[in-house]
């Protein structure tokens, strides 16, 4: 019940220490209890000894004397009796039918009865003060008489002791008892410390990073690490085969569009009706945006297949944009636009293959959406300390309230047309990400038009740059 | 001229082999790359298109016994893998170009032509381009049947460009290229230069085009495919 009812809200932590406590709230004044009795119970029997020796030596001095019964006590004796440094004294010698034979009146009240050799102790009220009383039964003159004799003390020192005793107890318990909250609550942390570790480190993993758990664990906790690996195992064998899949699924795609597209030129190329001209672009059109879907789903399987920092190596934004200027010149001629560049040195750290990917998806964005006539700036150069490369263009642009849906995966601006799959700015985006950089869209030049810049952390000037002004085509 | 289509899916070779009758080639196709060596031994073909994803031994196993047997045909590589690495390993063991699937028919049948022409350089030491026609041994142009007079330094540069037809090129290479330029008077020459080879190019219908902040491309003023 209590398990039930606290497990859904209280931490292991919690859990532990409520454990630790309720026995201690238990034993505690249980134990701080039996102690102070025990203790007190003692000191008194020994006080009451000490009244008990007044009250035998008193019965030494009950004599018979011509038949009467009578006690003699000079002043001295009366003196060394009633000593005591602390309290007040009493006695009274009473013969067996109850008259004083000696001592204090006033201890003749309490009416208690003793046999011979008997003991009474008890607390009385008299004359306003607590007394704590002896009495002892003395067989006295004719045989089967009894004589009483009563000593009697004020509490004055019973009840400082019994202070000082609840003090010594109560202190004693607290010390105990927090030492114990203390060493318990250590101990809780202590014990459950690699669970937090453990934790921070299963925190770390993710998809990106499946690695088998290997810090040191206390025994009990090696079966759930070994779950865990398990786990992860699986998850990596099932992270690897989709991201397989899709690489496969994109890759096979590849030649039978090579062949459809193929067809359509051909048929384009071929005599044929007028009417079908809209329909093989149309289908034509189709085909390059299915295409360059498959391309961006096998860049974004390889680029979550490989850790972010792997791969990484120093490379210069411009070489990546002259390779860009190469692929992408005569495409942007046959469109109709102007595609030219302005590029300066940018060194970065970087997978090159996403990079490629990245300024393909920006060139490809701006040469689809701009339109013809066109002109488009592929910009590379260091600003405020970053490597920055930016694809202006003097097409449409982007309003400024779809720009940030347009950097989620399928997401096409409200005016798209062309072979865009709505993926190229999302992909560009996580790939700028992962790089450390920022993507962001704006307008081109005199509020024209869309520019998408890249901003990446430039490479360590000491770090080595290949620094040929443009790479030369390998075909060359 | 005559090719050799090496392509496995049959629907692509069938395509691409009609595209590239379509330009009065002569295309023999076969679906593996164990034949290819011997084929290229008893029949003369001036190109060999190679698809790397084989079944068998695939385009660059094929392409490295064709280069072991001595054969110097030129091999344009098609794939579908778009890595680096692979780009590089084809052009490594003797591939001359390299086209990634999906490909546009135009791009496939400027880069053949261009291998062609290119390898018929090497044999005849002629370049040739629409009317234009350069004798490397004799260093003397013609447009048509007219002789084209171009100073040393034109004939650097065109003939560093007559040799990369359709692609990109970038002002530093054809720095870098010519004889006898320092860096600091480059920029600038390179564009009187350019212009100069334009008004002589133009009439006979090659056409210069400037890529804005980059450098150049050379081609025929009527592209042969549209698209």
């Amino acid at each position: 019940m209590l398990n039930k009812a606290l497990g859904a809200s209280l931490s292991l932590k919690q859990r532990l220490f409520l454990w630790l406590l309720m026995p201690l709230l238990l034993a505690v004044p249980a134990g701080s209890f039996a102690l102070y009795t025990l203790i007190r119970n003692t000191t008194v029997a020994w006080l009451d000894q000490g009244l008990g020796d007044t009250a035998l030596a008193l019965s030494n001095f009950i004599r018979t004397h011509d038949g009467e019964l009578i006690v003699e006590i000079s002043g001295q004796t009366d003196g060394a009796l009633r000593f005591d440094r602390v309290d007040r004294v009493y006695y009274m010698v009473l013969a067996p039918q109850g008259q004083r034979l000696a001592g204090d009146m006033m201890l003749g009240e309490p009416h208690v009865t003793v046999t011979a050799g008997e003991w009474d102790f008890r607390d009385v009220e008299l004359d306003g003060q607590t007394l704590r009383l002896s009495t002892l039964g003395v067989a006295c003159g004719v045989v089967g008489n009894v004589c009483q004799i009563r000593v009697a003390e004020t509490t004055t020192k019973r009840t400082s002791l019994r202070r000082d005793l609840l003090v010594a107890v109560g202190v004693t318990m607290l010390l105990l008892s927090t030492g114990l909250v203390l060493a318990g609550w250590l101990a809780i942390h202590q014990g459950l410390r690699p669970l937090g570790e453990l934790s921070t480190e299963v925190e770390r993993r993710d998809l990106d990073r499946l690695d088998p758990l290997e810090q040191p664990v206390p025994n009990e906790v090696r079966p759930l690490i070994a779950a865990l690996n398990r786990l992860f195992e699986r998850l990596r064998a099932a992270t690897g085969a989709q991201q397989d899949f899709l690489a496969n699924a994109a890759h096979q795609l590849r030649t039978p569009l090579t062949s459809l597209r193929t067809e359509i030129e051909l048929a384009l190329l071929e005599p044929h009706d007028d009417t079908l001209e809209p329909l093989l672009q149309r289908l034509k059109n189709s085909v390059d945006r299915s295409a360059r879907l498959a391309q961006q789903m096998l860049s974004m399987a390889r680029s979550d297949a490989t850790p972010p920092h792997e791969g990484q190596r120093v490379l210069d934004l411009r070489d990546l944009a002259a390779i860009a200027a190469e692929d992408w010149v005569p495409r942007a001629l046959d469109a109709g636009i102007d595609l030219g560049f302005e590029l300066e040195s940018a060194p970065v750290m970087a997978r090159s293959f996403l990079l490629r990917e990245l300024l393909e998806n920006l060139i490809h964005n701006a040469v689809n959406y701009a339109g013809e006539g066109a002109r488009i700036t592929v910009r590379v150069g260091v600003r405020d300390g970053r490597a920055m490369l930016e694809v202006e263009d003097t097409g449409p642009g982007i309003p400024p309230e779809d720009r940030g849906r347009v950097l989620q995966r399928f997401q096409r601006g409200p005016e798209a047309k062309g072979s865009g799959s709505g993926l190229g700015l999302a992909i560009a985006q996580d790939i700028a990400i992962s790089h450390g950089g920022t993507l962001t869209l704006g307008e081109g030049a005199h509020g024209q038009g869309l520019r998408v810049r890249l901003t990446l952390p430039l490479a360590a000037p000491s770090a080595p740059v290949a620094s040929a002004p443009a790479p030369l085509p390998p075909a060359c | 001229m005559r090719i050799l289509l090496v392509e496995d899916d049959a629907t692509l070779a069938e395509s691409t082999t009609r595209a590239l009758r379509s330009q009065g080639w002569v295309v023999d196709c076969t679906a593996r790359g164990e034949p290819v060596p011997l084929s290229l031994r008893e029949d003369r073909y001036d190109l060999l298109i190679l698809d790397i994803g084989l079944a068998g031994i695939d385009g660059f196993e094929t392409l490295r016994r064709v280069r072991s047997q001595g054969s110097p045909i030129p091999v344009l590589i098609l794939t579908a893998r778009d890595g680096v690495e692979d780009r590089v390993r084809g052009l490594e063991i003797g591939a001359d170009d390299y086209l990634v699937k999906p490909f546009a028919l135009s791009e496939l049948i400027a880069r053949a032509r261009a291998l062609v022409r290119r390898s018929q350089a090497r044999f005849s030491n002629e370049l040739k381009m629409a009317s234009l026609r350069m004798d490397l041994d004799a260093r003397r142009a013609w447009l048509g049947e007219e002789p084209l007079s171009l100073s040393a330094r034109e004939w650097e540069v065109l003939s560093f460009m007559m040799a990369r037809i359709g692609k990109v090129i970038a002002k530093e290479q054809i720095v870098s290229a010519s004889n006898g330029w320092d860096q600091s008077t480059t920029d600038n020459a390179v564009e009187v230069c350019i212009s100069r080879l334009r008004a002589k190019l133009e009439p006979a219908g090659i056409q210069i085009r400037t890529v804005r902040g980059f450098g150049y491309l050379l081609e025929e003023q009527a592209p042969a495919v549209k698209t």
